[in-house]
């Protein structure tokens, strides 16, 4: 425009440098005296901190109720001979990118739904939610009970159009799959909260700017919410697979690791050394199981993070 | 490019009985520059969307050019629009927010690239291209939001409050620049303003709006100079014009020692009168008004005194120019008179104009 007037421009100070370093602490300031944080720093020491550096000790150690004896890391050595370690890890890695995977695509398309212009939204959005709320041994008996291969509710159905359903938890190659999918849909609800929480935050401009640059409902999802709901995305991302890699719960009630081990997760293969009452071997797998979900988890949320945008 | 018309363009919100814009009518010319001004809250953004298609027309008619376009979603409408915030994706390079609408409606890459280079251009943001808009200064981003409205090459660009988020000095400078640059590319273009300084500055035209209502659409001097009611010659005008009320008496009003003539028939009708006199047409003298001054604010080479005056109705607050070096002291009692034939009557109730 300076062009088009032939005068100088007035220039405002500062229009910030290409790469702008980034502020590490920006704003986070200590507002209170040190005394304030006393009870929180605590709390956190003795809830936190201490077990994890018994379990790291204990791990080290052949220990009972009564007894313990220090064998150095003769426990993290038997635990990798363990002969259902592997399949364990597989399935853990399986069950918990499935599961992650799947929350991803329907919470963000269920969060879609879920803040148009629908009827009773307030309504159908608790009852997404309300899965998350009840107890995972219900949800996985309850399953167990309709994926029963003659029984069970859900393969009577597939029968009344002439489907031969198949053994969903019986059939050792899908009992974890189908355990995977209970899950997701038990955990969805979770997922779709965080994304409604995203795309709610994105400034309606955004969607109107969109609107009048042309763009279809499917563009605007894919250049406006996709790319500005990245922070949930990654959120769900990272807490589905962390509770995906370490799930217990739901496959114990569903299978106890089986038909045989062939549902086995990382987490039962502990469990079961627990209840055997090797304790020092099932603390040193949870120390592994902890590094395990830890370097999986971190760079994928290093790589995540890299590219955020700030609206 | 095309013309734009308001044809008793009506929108009233979900839950609200009164509208927030009622029964527009207005005509925009192919190519003119036409200005919405009118306090907070009185609908012009509302005014604007409606047209953008982002708001529902709940009653009468939009066109462009001649085509009606009230039912017609905002992506057929062939306008672009420059938001208050900007809206910038900020997931986008500034090249990218540019060039967006044509890469959505299919234009070729290189198409884009030139388009969005010739605006790049026009605009001095060559250098940003490749930027994020987080990055830019305000008006920095302020010229991406225009250069995102030049690329498409719409038939009206609609402006809401653009230069809002600009510092004084810059709001300025690119309010002339925003001018000539729609002088130079002649799209129709409707810009929204609260600030009737730019309103008077930019627009070929100026609609006042107050409370939903299309007050008076003329061109800048015919809104100075023949405002239809009270509202607009008070908000038109800085300092704002002198509305002081008076009794009608034989001949005319007594504006203190001076009697300002005022027609039989309308003394006749108007037992009370409003009488509107700009600053710069009041003139300190021997006669007339006395005015207790209490503020002189000095601008070089003239000044304007603030001061009050007791009419039979009670206080009254009055405004004055004068000229020259020699300025009176606060405190000071000053007469004034408006000059002959500067001065405009308005009705008490409604604020209509008389005569
Ligand atoms: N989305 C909305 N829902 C309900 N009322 C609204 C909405 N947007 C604006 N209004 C009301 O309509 C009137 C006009 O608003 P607006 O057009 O934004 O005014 P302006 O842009 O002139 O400040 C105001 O009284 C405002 O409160
Ligand atoms: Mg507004």
């Amino acid at each position: 425009m300076a062009t088009v007037i032939g005068k100088a421009r007035v220039e405002e100070p500062a229009a910030a440098p290409v790469k702008a370093p980034r502020r590490k602490h920006a704003g986070i300031q200590s507002h209170y005296p040190f005394w304030f944080y006393l009870p929180a720093g605590v709390v956190y020491a003795v809830l936190f901190l201490v077990p994890t550096f018994i379990a790291f000790y204990f791990s080290l150690t052949r220990w009972g109720l009564f007894s313990q004896e220090f064998i150095g890391l003769d426990n993290f050595r038997q635990f990798f001979n363990e002969p259902g370690l592997l399949q364990g890890l597989k399935n853990s890695l399986i069950y918990g990118v499935i599961t992650s995977a799947l929350k991803v695509v329907l919470g963000l398309l269920l969060a879609v739904l879920l803040t148009s212009q629908i009827i009773a939204r307030g309504w159908l959005r608790s009852v997404i939610f309300f899965p998350v709320l009840v107890s995972t041994i219900g949800v996985g008996i309850t399953f167990t009970i309709l994926m029963n291969p003659q029984q069970g509710l859900i393969n009577k159905t597939l029968e009344v159009f002439g489907i031969h359903g198949p053994g969903w938890l019986t059939n050792p190659s899908l009992a974890i799959y189908s355990v995977a999918l209970v899950d997701v849909w038990k955990g969805v609800g979770l997922a779709t909260v965080i994304y409604i929480a995203g795309i709610v935050s994105i400034p309606r401009d955004y969607f109107e700017a969109a609107e009048m640059d042309g763009a279809t409902a499917f563009e605007r999802f894919r250049h406006i919410i996709l790319p500005l709901a990245r922070p949930a995305t990654v959120t769900v991302i990272i807490l589905s697979l962390i509770g995906g890699l370490r799930s217990f719960d739901l496959i114990w009630a569903m299978t106890g690791g089986g038909p045989g081990f062939s549902s086995d997760v990382i987490a039962s293969v502990i469990y079961k050394q627990y209840q055997a009452g090797f304790y020092g071997l099932s603390t040193a797998g949870n120390v592994i199981l902890f590094f395990a979900v830890t370097l999986i988890v971190l760079p994928i949320f290093w790589a995540l993070n890299r590219k955020q945008v700030d609206m | 490019m095309a013309g734009v018309t308001f044809d008793a363009a009506t929108r009233v919100y979900p839950g609200s009985d009164t509208p927030a814009v009622a029964d527009l009518d207005l005509q925009i010319e192919d190519g003119e520059f036409l200005v919405l001004v009118g306090p907070s809250g009185c609908g012009k953004s509302t005014s604007l969307r409606m047209l953008a298609g982002l708001e529902a027309v709940d009653d009468g008619r939009i066109l462009v050019g001649d085509r009606d376009v009230t039912h017609v979603s905002p992506k057929d409408r062939d306008i672009a629009m420059v938001f208050q915030n900007y809206a910038l994706y900020p997931h986008m390079s500034v090249g990218d927010n540019m060039g967006f609408a044509l890469r959505i409606s299919g234009v070729g890459t290189d198409e884009i690239a030139r388009r969005v280079a010739e605006a790049a251009k026009i605009l001095d943001l060559e250098p940003y291209l490749d930027r994020r808009p987080k990055s830019l200064s305000g008006g920095q981003r302020q010229r991406v939001a225009m250069g995102r409205a030049i690329v498409r090459r719409p038939r009206v660009f609609l402006m809401d409050e653009p230069l809002s988020n600009l510092d004084a000095k810059l709001r300025v400078q690119t309010r002339t620049e925003i001018a000539a640059l729609q002088r130079r590319l002649g799209v129709t273009t409707v810009y929204v303003t609260h600030d009737q300084v730019e309103a008077m500055t930019m627009g070929d035209r100026v609609a006042v709006l107050k409370d939903g209502v299309l007050q008076q659409a003329g061109t800048p001097r015919e809104l100075y100079d023949r405002p239809v009611n009270a509202f607009v010659a008070g908000f038109i005008g800085s300092p704002a014009m002198n509305l002081l009320e008076f009794g009608a008496e034989d001949g005319g009003v007594r504006f203190g020692g001076a009697t300002v003539p005022v027609e039989r028939s309308v003394l006749a009708a108007h037992p009370r009168l409003l009488l509107g006199v700009r600053p710069e047409d009041l003139e300190v003298g021997d006669r007339g008004l006395p005015v207790e001054v209490d503020v002189v604010e000095e601008l070089g080479a003239d000044a304007y005194v603030y001061g009050h005056a007791v009419l039979d109705g009670g206080p009254a607050n009055v405004v004055a120019r004068v000229r020259g070096r020699s300025l009176p002291a606060k405190g000071a009692l000053l007469r004034v008179a408006p000059r002959p034939g500067s001065t405009h009557l308005f009705a008490v109730g409604d604020g209509a104009r008389l005569g």
